[in-house]
């Protein structure tokens, strides 16, 4: 099984216990303003305090992988400000920001009109990578009456492209890439956040807080968006509580005995398949990535593949990055040909925090957790000079 | 108190503030600094301000915190 499927236009949606976000996806292909209401209901009303008291009091935190708490983010941004979808979704396995856009655009929508209200927001701007999400917001907006002050922008597209002040930055006609100073985006009067939190603002809005927490776990109340692909029969986007265990997701994706699993996407964490770990965006679930590796493929394999996409990735701005990841891909690959981990380790040190972003931080981590899970594979291409499996590419990066 | 910070995508690895400041700054393999984690004392001022002044690229900066 390799991971393609993944990059069919449309990711297959499933449920662990009862959609919200995606609500009503079983029935229809994607939800138009009438569809969107029969299954969701209209949206309450809202203003500044009684959005941050909700907030607060669901614990929602940032769905694009920093998990930073949107209360504060809500809080701090000023009146009159600008209001961002970040739809870039660059994490390469990712596809539920997609898929809310084209699929349950509407929802995406109430979300980030709502918190507009709420800041005063001049402005929403949804930002998005692929032109079949912009035609899907576009349309939304021509079907509901409170779309005047939504624009949808196209910006480009790589890896780094997505962190939130690069997206700023192109969104103001600069290049798609980090800013080299500390900037504070909510100082600035924009409230820019992840498509899967609007999502689920618009969703907090209508159930209130008690029936919001009715399911997840205490400190993290609710279901999250997971995209689930590598080495599982039925990959897609799946929605399920927190605190659901690997265990379960797995079982339910028909995986089959899977030797890794990578949690929360190629700057996430390589993991030994502990079933009964409890996912939560405390401890490490990102953006909700989770690619399974199986016993056919060479794992060290897929580890030197994604490792030398991240090096790739590098936006060249910044020299630890441009020269530290080519040195951590090619010191991955020698180890798949039998040496030993101690050049990739000491190059991932010496990549760690020392960039505009957290690109180098994010690969150095990639690298340093899958050589510590996959330990006894690294020994084993030692002593024979390699695994005698191929490399199937379950851990999938764009062409 | 302040901090000495590098703007990354500023920074060429000229070495020049390793140089003026061998005691808080080393050079990676590829000639890029390498800051001790700990804040700039207070008798290390007058040098660290030198550093920042004199980097050719205007990356180093020294940050109160």
């Amino acid at each position: 099984m390799t991971a393609a499927t993944l990059d069919a236009p449309a990711a297959s949606t499933w449920a662990i216990g009862t959609p919200r976000l995606l609500a009503g996806l079983d029935r229809y292909g994607s939800l138009d303003h009438t569809a969107h209401l029969a299954a969701h209901g209209p949206l309450p009303p809202t203003d500044r305090a009684r959005l941050t008291a909700l907030l607060d009091a669901i614990a929602l935190a940032g769905r694009g992988g920093a998990g930073f708490p949107f209360a504060t983010k809500v809080r701090a941004t000023p009146d009159h400000g600008t209001v961002i979808v970040n739809g870039s979704e660059s994490e390469p396995a990712s596809r539920k920001d997609r898929t809310l856009l084209r699929r349950t655009p509407h929802l995406v929508l109430d979300g980030a009109i709502a918190v507009a209200a709420a800041v005063r927001a001049k402005r929403v701007t949804v930002a998005v990578h692929d032109d079949a999400a912009a035609a899907a917001i576009r349309r939304a907006i021509s079907e509901r009456h409170d779309g005047r002050r939504v624009r949808v922008e196209l910006v480009a597209g790589g890896f780094v492209a997505g962190e939130a002040r690069a997206v700023r930055r192109a969104l103001d006609g600069g290049p798609a890439v980090p800013p080299g100073r500390r900037i504070h985006l909510t100082q600035r009067g924009t409230l820019l956040s992840n498509v899967e939190t609007f999502a689920q603002v618009a969703v907090a809005l209508r159930l209130g807080p008690h029936r919001f927490r009715d399911t997840g776990t205490h400190a993290e109340p609710g279901t999250t968006l997971l995209t689930v692909g590598g080495a599982v029969a039925h990959p897609g986007v799946v929605e399920v509580p927190l605190g659901t265990p690997l265990g379960i997701v797995l079982s339910a994706a028909g995986a089959g005995i899977p030797q890794a699993v990578v949690i929360g996407g190629y700057h996430g964490t390589w993991l030994a398949p502990q079933l009964n770990s409890q996912l939560s965006h405390s401890t490490g679930l990102g953006a909700g990535v989770i690619s399974v590796v199986d016993g056919s493929t060479c794992a060290l394999g897929e580890l030197a593949r994604v490792t030398a996409w991240l090096a790739a990735q590098s936006a060249q701005q910044c020299g630890p990055c441009r020269f530290g990841l080519p040195a951590l891909a090619r010191d991955v690959a020698a180890i798949m040909r039998g040496a030993d981990s101690t050049a990739a380790l000491h190059h991932a040190r010496a990549v760690d925090g020392r960039g505009a972003c957290h690109h180098p931080d994010g690969a150095a981590r990639f690298v340093t957790s899958g050589l510590q899970v996959l330990r006894t594979e690294v020994e084993r291409h030692q002593a024979h000079g390699g695994c005698g499996r191929p490399t199937l590419g379950q851990l999938a990066v764009p062409a | 108190m302040s901090n000495l910070e590098i703007d990354w995508t500023r920074c060429d690895g000229h070495g020049l503030c390793a140089e003026l400041l061998p005691a808080r700054i080393a050079r990676d393999e590829w000639g890029f600094p390498l800051l001790a984690p700990s804040a700039v004392r207070d008798d290390e001022l007058i040098d660290a301000r030198r550093a920042v002044a004199l980097c050719p690229a205007l990356a180093l900066r020294l940050e109160a915190r």
